[in-house]
């Protein structure tokens, strides 16, 4: 460990300039909600612990979930921003296993644009404060732009589901593009289930179903129903014999090859919409906005790109996602996106739209002492 | 340098174990009487037995307290972070055959493959507000072939120590992960094992400690050389 680092002052003053007042969360935190919303392979990244009750605790691995938390318990009213800097705890094969982090989480504003914008400035100016003179790099990425390519490509439900699910994940989106490209051929029905599917009616078929449940002792109440069962079984009946065709392939992958300066990204998609004869309005229109509003900040010192391909494969990334890096580095300082899904996910009774990010304060440090 | 070799101290395992080392010319006695927990190779002082229980082997080898050791792949796969640079598989010895598996309700006609349980599990907090369950006692296996090989990360592990295989049925789980051999017992609590989800084809194995002092040690040397030699 792991004093506070120097520059922690700026980053206080920038929240106060910014009014962006500062919370504070407990280090001890349920592990629940991490697992819950990041998944079970954060468990050997965190340091789990148990109470005298059995509970699960961990040290918190991050600041979102928890201030989120928070905020869903005091009902505070939104718009909000909260500011956090801390210590935060994780284990890591490189680096320390504790850390500061530092970040801005915006909770509430319906002017998505706007909010998106100024979180990107916010990073931006916390990375030029404490860095001053530092050209930087903004990469941007947009999940809610591949959702509509997807949707405009007129891709089966669950189909535009799982290659949303990849997102961001190079190797698990290939896979799951070579696997729609050529299907694995599914298991043969038993009799009389092939027959009911064959019908098409999800009634008679969810019956057979839940009779077969009965007798395997299976709870019909536990987990799966045999209606949701049915109706799978149906749908990917219906689409057994379909291929991804080589048309939306190309369509897919010239649309994550594109990486253009942010301020001209808007036409680049255009472009892709009309030689692909492709619906995106409405998707293209927000991006647009957005682009606008990020002009509108004027950010000197930083270069910004848009890259397709660019985003976080976790379920409750909704929209913008960026990264700041040193100019020429692929060292991430900042990180951070819009997670419209996570405060629902968590428990708030109203859908609570939201954007944020993160300073890696580590990282930070490094590249003002390879300076000094 | 005396090397010492961890072998199974019960079972089937045991006698397998024993076996082998006989074929390759290092017939194991235990010392003093049957149940002793310490064994030698006759005419070889250079080399000692240790008898351990199976999970504690793997164990053992990590920490270098024994040189080689015999054990299922699995348990080590599972029991190490980065097994492989810290121990050598130096042969599969041909018993002890178990698979990891994932396995789910038979009855679950629309999952044949991992990409079907992806969807499933994407689905199934909005469907059922709460993520997939896996019984395991297998996590970190679990965890490299879900979110590793597959890029399927919302589920959630519940902890099984024993009979893994009623997890469905009993409701504390959705569905499992768990060693088979001849798939006998999920077959009989209605379960089916994914076509692709075949974690680990696991044997027993001769595996080594990667210690430094192991270099150029002629002991060592010989001995994986000649149980691979029978096996």
């Amino acid at each position: 460990m792991t004093a506070l680092p120097a520059f922690s002052v700026d980053i206080l003053a920038l929240f106060e300039e910014r009014g962006a007042p500062r919370v504070d969360v407990p280090v001890i935190q349920p592990a629940d909600p991490f697992l819950d919303m990041a998944g079970e392979d954060l468990r050997r990244r965190i340091f789990l612990t148990e109470s005298e009750t059995g509970e699960s605790l961990c040290l918190r691995p991050e600041f979102t979930i928890p201030v989120c938390l928070d905020h869903i318990a005091t009902r505070a009213a939104t718009p909000r921003r909260y500011s956090y800097l801390g210590e935060v705890f994780r284990q890591r094969r490189e680096g320390a296993n504790e850390f500061f982090q530092a970040g801005i989480e915006d909770l509430g504003e319906t002017d998505t644009a706007a909010a998106d914008a100024r979180s990107i400035a916010d990073a931006a100016a916390l990375v030029a404060r404490v860095l001053p003179g530092r050209a930087v790099a903004v990469t941007v990425g947009d999940q809610a732009v591949f959702e509509a390519v997807l949707a405009a490509l007129g891709l089966p439900r669950g189909w535009q589901k799982r290659l949303a699910r990849a997102f961001g994940s190079p190797g698990a989106l290939e896979a799951a593009l070579a696997d729609l490209a050529n299907p694995p051929r599914n298991a043969a029905l038993p009799e009389p289930a092939a027959a009911l599917v064959m019908a098409g009616d999800v009634e008679p078929l969810a019956a057979h179903i839940a009779a077969q449940m009965e007798a395997a002792g299976l709870s019909p109440h536990a987990g799966r129903s045999a209606e949701e069962i049915a109706r799978r079984l149906i749908e990917k009946s219906d689409l057994r014999s379909v291929r991804l065709s080589d048309e939306a392939l190309a369509a897919l992958k010239a649309f994550l090859a594109i990486r253009v300066p942010l301020a001209r990204a808007a036409d680049a998609l255009e472009a892709f919409a009309r030689d692909g004869g492709l619906s995106l309005s409405a998707a293209l229109g927000r991006f647009a906005t957005r682009a606008e509003r990020i002009a509108d900040q004027g950010l000197a010192t930083a270069s910004l790109t848009y890259d397709a391909a660019f985003g976080r494969p976790l379920d409750y990334y909704t929209g913008l996602v960026f990264e700041i890096a040193p100019a020429g580095s692929a060292l991430v300082l900042a990180g951070g996106g819009r997670y419209d899904r996570l405060l629902t996910l968590l428990g708030a009774r109203e859908r609570i739209p939201a954007v944020g990010f993160s300073l890696w304060l580590d990282r930070i440090e490094s590249v003002t002492e390879a300076a000094a | 340098m005396t090397i010492t070799i961890g072998l199974p101290s019960k079972g089937r395992m045991k006698e397998d174990s024993s076996a082998v080392l006989a074929r390759a010319g290092f017939p194991v006695s235990a010392v003093g009487n049957d149940r002793s927990y310490r064994g030698r190779v006759e005419g070889r002082d250079d080399i000692e037995i240790a008898f351990l229980s199976a999970s504690e082997i793997s164990r053992e080898i990590a920490n270098g307290t024994v040189d080689f050791g015999v054990t299922g792949e699995d348990l080590v796969r599972e029991g190490l972070a980065e097994a492989d640079a810290r121990v050598e598989f130096c042969a599969r010895l041909g018993f002890g055959h178990a698979d990891v598996v994932v396995a789910v309700p038979e009855i679950w006609l629309d999952v044949d493959t991992m990409a079907d349980l992806g969807d499933v599990a994407a689905d199934f907090r909005a469907r059922h507000g709460r993520r997939l369950t896996i019984a395991t006692k297998y996590w970190r296996l679990t965890q490299q072939f879900f979110s590793g090989n597959h890029g399927i990360q919302l589920y959630r592990i519940v902890e099984s120590l024993g009979a893994t295989e009623g997890a469905p049925a009993s409701g504390s789980a959705d569905i499992i992960v768990d060693i088979t051999s001849t798939g006998s017992t999920l077959v009989a609590n209605h379960l089916k094992i994914l076509a692709d989800g075949v974690i680990l084809k696991s044997e027993a194995c001769l595996v080594r400690a990667r210690k430094p002092e192991h270099e150029g040690d002629a002991v060592v040397a010989e001995i994986i050389e000649r149980v691979r030699g029978v096996v």
